[in-house]
C-alpha cells in the first residue's frame, strides 16, 4: 500500500533536480557573463595575460588585441551618463551618443544611468566591487574626497598631451590637481550667489539687492510685509545646512577648517567668524522672523518655494536662471547678486562644478578611450550643437562655461545682462567650500539645527559642542593617520 | 532453550540496531534538492556578505585597494568610543518603545475586531491591507508634507479647533514622535492577517464553555483568545523589534537623522559612515554589531519557539 499521495519519489527528484539544474545553468551562465566582466576587470588591472587566459571574445577586448596591431583593437569602456528618460534633452543626447559610435568605431561604449539622486551611494558601491565606470563625473567636493583616496586616475600626462588642454580656460583645471597632478576634466562651473525674485522686491519698494548683513535682514522684513503669505529668505537647515552656511563664515572673515602646511586638519569651529556667522543665522530665525518655519526642508523644497513664489529670496549658483525658467518662472522676475558683506566686509562666492574622471584601475587603452570619449564631449562643435538644440527647444543654458572656444554668449540670449553681470561681479572673489567638508559635515549640521529650532540654544556653545566632537572622532584620527601614512 | 531466546532476542535487537544505524546515515537526496536553490541563494547572498562584512570590518577599508590597513577590532573600540553612536543606540532604542507603544498593538486590535465582524469580513479584510500597497517612501513623503509647519495638513485642521501649530519634525521634542505616528494609522498589513488566522484557529467549543460559564466578550479575550494567539504574538514581537532595530528609509526620508541628530539610529550611522565619510571599515564594523544584535533576538525567538512547542 502506498503511504504518501502526490507524486511518486522518482517524480520528485526529477521535479527537484530540474530545478536545481535550472538554478546551477543559470549561475553558470551568471559564471560565464562573470567571465565576460572579469575580462573587463582584468583589463582594469592591466593584467592582459590574464585576459588572455580568460579567453574572451578578442573582438571586443582592447589587451586581448594588445599585441595585435594588425586589426584595429576595439576598446569597450563603461561610462555612468545615460540620461535619465525625462530628461528634455534625451534625444539630442542618445544622437550624439551614435555619432561618436560612428566616427569611432574601435571604442565601444556601454552607457549606464547616472542621473538617480543616490548615484553617489551606487557609485562607490561599484567602485568598493571592483565595477567602477571607466568615466564618471563627480562634483567638486566629492573630488576631493576621491582623489585622495585614489578612485580618481591621475591623467596629468593625458591632459598635458592633449592639443584640447588650452582650450579651458585657465585654472579650470584648478579644482582637479592635487601636488600638481591633474585628476579631473573640467565639466562644467558655478559661482554661488543671491537669488531673489525681483517681483516681489519692487512689491516691496526695494529697487536693489542687499548688499550688507543688516541690509539683508531689513529687505527680508521689508518683502514679508508687503508680500503676505511671502518668506523674506529661504533658509538650509536641512543635511547640507553646512554648504550655504560656510558661506556666512566667509563672509564674516573667516573659514571652518584649515589645511596646515604639514597636511594636518585644524577646526575653526569655534572661531569668533564661524560663532558671528551662526549668531546671524539665529537671528535670521528668532529675531528678524524672515526665514520659513520648516527650517530643515531640503534644497529642493526652498528651490521650489523660490520659483512657485513663495519665498523671496534664496542662495543659489550661476545655474538657477536654467533652472527655474524650466520651472516656469518668469525671467523678467530672476535676479541674482553677489553674497551681502558680512562684518569682514568681504562676501566671497563659492566656486564649484563638475568634473569627469577616470578609473585608475581602466587598461590604459581603457583610459586613453575614455579620456578620447570625455573630450569629444568637450569639444566645439558638440556644445555648439547642444546650445542650439536647447535654445531651439526653450531650454536654459548655462551662463558659465569652462571652455575658451566656446561662445556661451549666443545661446543665453534671454538671460537679463543685470544678471550675467552680477554673476561675473560674483565670481571675482572665489572661495573653495571647506576642506574635509564630506567628512564633518553631519558634526556642523547639528549646531545649525540646534540654533534654528531652539531660541534658547547658544551659537558659541553648540560650536564648541560640536567642535569637540568633531575633534575626537574625525580630526585626531585623520591627523594620526596622516602622521603614519595611513591617507592616501 | 531459555539461552537459545535469549541469544534470538539479542541477535533480533543488534539487526534492529543496524537497520536504524542504515537508516540514520542514509542520505535523503530528494529534501537536499529541493533545498538546495534556496540555500545556495541564501548563502551568496546572506552569508556571503555577513562574512564579507566581518572581513572588511577588520580593516581600514580602502575600496580601491582592497582591503587596506589590517586594524583588528580597532574599527569596533572606535565606534564604541564615539558618542555618536551612543546617541544612535539612544534614538534606536526610544524608537524601539514609541513603536512599541504605538505601532505594535494595532494589528492585534485590528484583527480582535475584525474576529468578530460577520458582515462584510473579507472586505474589512482587504481594506486593511490597501495601506500595505502604498510604497513605504510614498506615504511617508505624504506624512512629510502634511507635517509641514507652514502649510501642512495637520497644522491647518489643528487650527480649527484652536489648537497649534506644532512644530512637527521642526521639535526637537516631538521628531521621534512624529516618525512613529504614521505606523499608527498605516495598520499592520500582513499582520493583521496572522493574528486574525490564529484568532480563528482557536476552537469555537472553548468560546461556546466560556459563554455558558458567563465569561463577557472582554473576558473572553483575556482568558481565551490573548492566550492562544501568544506564540504569533511572540515571533511578531521579535521580527517586529528587528525590523524597528534596523529602520531607516522612513528615518532617512523624513529626517535624514536630523534635526540635531535627534532621529539619528545605527542603520542610518551605517549609511552616513560608507557613503558620506567613505568609512567602509567602521561601517561594516557598525552592520556586524547590529548583526549580532539581531542575532540575539533570533535566538530568542527560536527559545520561545522550543517552549511553545
Amino acid at each position: 500500500m502506498k503511504k504518501h499521495g502526490g507524486i511518486n519519489k522518482p517524480a520528485s527528484v526529477l521535479v527537484a533536480a530540474t530545478i536545481v539544474a535550472g538554478l546551477l545553468s543559470a549561475c553558470g551562465s551568471e559564471k560565464e557573463d562573470n567571465a565576460a566582466g572579469a575580462n573587463n576587470a582584468a583589463t582594469q588591472t592591466n593584467d592582459a595575460a590574464a585576459n588572455a587566459n580568460a579567453g574572451t571574445d578578442a573582438s571586443t577586448n582592447a589587451a586581448a588585441n594588445a599585441g595585435d596591431n594588425a586589426a584595429d583593437p576595439v576598446v569597450e569602456i563603461t561610462v555612468w551618463d545615460q540620461p535619465s528618460p525625462d530628461d528634455p534633452g534625451k534625444s539630442f543626447i542618445e544622437e550624439q551618443f551614435a555619432k561618436f559610435d560612428a566616427d569611432h568605431p574601435n571604442i565601444k561604449v556601454k552607457h549606464v544611468e547616472a542621473w538617480q539622486p543616490d548615484v553617489r551611494e551606487k557609485f562607490l558601491t561599484a567602485v568598493a566591487g571592483g565595477e567602477g565606470p571607466d568615466l564618471s563625473s563627480a562634483a567638486f567636493p566629492d573630488m576631493q574626497v576621491y582623489i585622495p583616496k585614489g578612485i580618481a586616475a591621475d591623467i596629468t600626462d593625458m591632459v598635458n598631451n592633449s592639443p584640447d588642454k588650452d582650450r579651458f580656460i585657465d585654472g579650470a583645471f584648478n579644482l582637479a590637481s592635487k601636488d600638481g597632478k591633474i585628476y579631473g576634466i573640467p565639466n562644467d562651473m558655478y559661482t554661488s550667489g543671491l537669488i531673489y525674485n525681483k517681483k516681489l522686491f519692487a512689491n516691496a519698494g526695494i529697487a536693489a539687492p542687499p548688499k550688507t548683513w543688516e541690509e539683508f535682514a531689513a529687505d527680508a522684513q521689508a518683502v514679508q510685509a508687503k508680500n503676505p503669505g511671502v518668506t523674506g529668505f529661504d533658509i538650509l537647515g536641512m543635511d547640507w545646512a553646512d554648504w550655504h552656511f560656510e558661506y556666512y563664515v566667509w563672509q564674516a572673515g573667516g573659514d571652518l577648517t584649515e589645511q596646515l602646511p604639514d597636511g594636518t586638519a585644524k577646526l575653526d569651529f569655534t572661531s569668533d567668524a564661524a560663532v558671528k556667522a551662526l549668531q546671524y543665522y539665529k537671528d535670521l530665525k528668532w529675531k528678524y522672523k524672515v526665514t520659513q518655519k520648516n527650517v530643515v526642508q531640503d534644497i529642493g523644497e526652498n528651490e521650489k518655494d523660490f520659483y512657485s513664489g513663495r519665498s523671496a529670496m534664496i542662495i543659489g549658483t550661476s545655474d538657477s536662471f536654467t533652472n527655474f525658467v524650466g520651472r516656469g518662472m518668469d525671467p523678467a522676475d530672476i535676479g541674482f547678486a553677489p553674497f551681502p558683506a558680512g562684518p569682514s566686509g568681504k562676501a566671497p562666492a563659492q566656486v564649484g562644478g563638475s568634473f569627469s574622471m577616470l578609473n585608475p584601475k581602466s587598461s590604459p587603452e581603457q583610459q586613453k578611450a575614455a579620456f578620447e570619449y570625455a573630450m569629444y564631449f568637450m569639444s566645439k562643435d558638440y556644445n555648439d550643437a547642444l546650445g542650439q538644440f536647447k535654445v531651439d527647444n526653450g531650454l536654459g543654458v548655462r551662463p558659465f562655461t569652462v571652455l575658451k572656444d566656446f561662445d556661451v554668449t549666443q545661446y543665453i540670449k534671454d538671460v537679463p545682462q543685470d544678471y550675467l553681470d552680477a554673476v561675473n561681479e560674483s565670481a571675482k572673489d572665489q572661495h573653495l567650500e571647506y576642506f574635509l567638508k564630506s567628512s564633518l559635515s553631519s558634526y556642523l549640521v547639528k549646531p545649525i539645527q540646534k540654533v534654528l529650532l531652539d531660541q534658547n540654544a547658544d551659537p558659541a556653545t553648540e560650536l564648541k559642542k560640536a567642535q569637540e566632537l568633531a575633534q575626537k572622532e574625525v580630526i585626531d584620527k585623520y591627523n594620526a593617520d596622516l602622521k603614519s601614512g595611513a591617507n592616501k | 532453550m531459555g539461552n537459545q531466546l535469549e541469544l534470538k532476542q539479542d541477535t533480533v535487537i543488534r539487526e534492529q540496531t543496524q537497520t536504524r544505524t542504515r537508516a540514520t546515515f542514509k542520505i535523503r537526496w530528494t529534501p537536499i534538492l529541493f533545498l538546495l536553490p534556496s540555500l545556495i541563494v541564501f548563502f551568496v547572498f546572506k552569508y556571503y556578505l555577513i562574512f564579507d562584512a566581518i572581513y572588511i570590518s577588520l580593516f581600514n577599508y580602502d575600496i580601491v585597494n582592497p582591503p587596506g590597513n589590517f586594524v583588528g577590532l580597532g574599527n569596533y573600540f572606535e565606534f564604541l568610543k564615539s558618542a555618536t553612536f551612543w546617541v544612535a543606540m539612544k534614538n534606536t532604542l526610544i524608537f524601539f518603545v514609541l513603536s512599541v507603544l504605538i505601532v505594535f498593538w494595532v494589528p492585534i486590535a485590528q484583527a480582535l475586531f475584525l474576529s468578530q465582524v460577520k458582515r462584510w469580513n473579507a472586505f474589512y479584510r482587504v481594506l486593511y491591507q490597501i495601506p500595505g500597497v502604498l510604497p513605504v517612501v510614498a506615504g511617508v513623503l505624504l506624512w512629510k508634507w502634511m507635517y509641514n509647519p507652514d502649510r501642512g495638513l495637520f497644522n491647518y485642521l489643528l487650527a480649527k479647533i484652536g489648537l497649534g501649530p506644532y512644530g512637527w519634525l521642526n521639535d526637537l521634542h516631538m521628531t521621534k514622535l512624529a516618525i512613529v505616528l504614521p505606523g499608527f494609522f498605516t495598520g499592520g498589513g500582513i499582520s493583521v492577517l496572522l493574528y486574525y488566522a490564529a484568532i480563528k484557529s482557536i476552537s469555537a467549543e472553548l468560546f461556546e464553555a466560556a459563554k455558558i460559564d458567563g465569561c463577557g466578550p472582554w473576558r473572553r479575550m483575556v482568558i481565551i483568545i490573548l492566550p492562544n494567539i501568544t506564540f504569533v504574538i511572540l515571533i511578531q514581537f521579535v521580527g517586529f523589534m528587528s525590523g524597528v532595530l534596523l529602520s531607516f528609509d522612513n528615518i532617512f526620508v523624513m529626517t535624514q537623522g536630523g534635526p540635531a541628530d535627534a532621529s539619528l539610529v545605527v542603520a542610518l550611522m551605517i549609511q552616513r559612515t560608507a557613503f558620506v565619510q567613505s568609512r567602509f571599515g567602521i561601517s561594516a564594523a557598525l552592520s556586524f554589531f547590529m548583526f549580532i544584535v539581531i542575532a540575539v533576538l533570533t535566538i530568542v525567538q527560536f527559545r520561545l519557539q522550543k517552549e511553545d512547542d
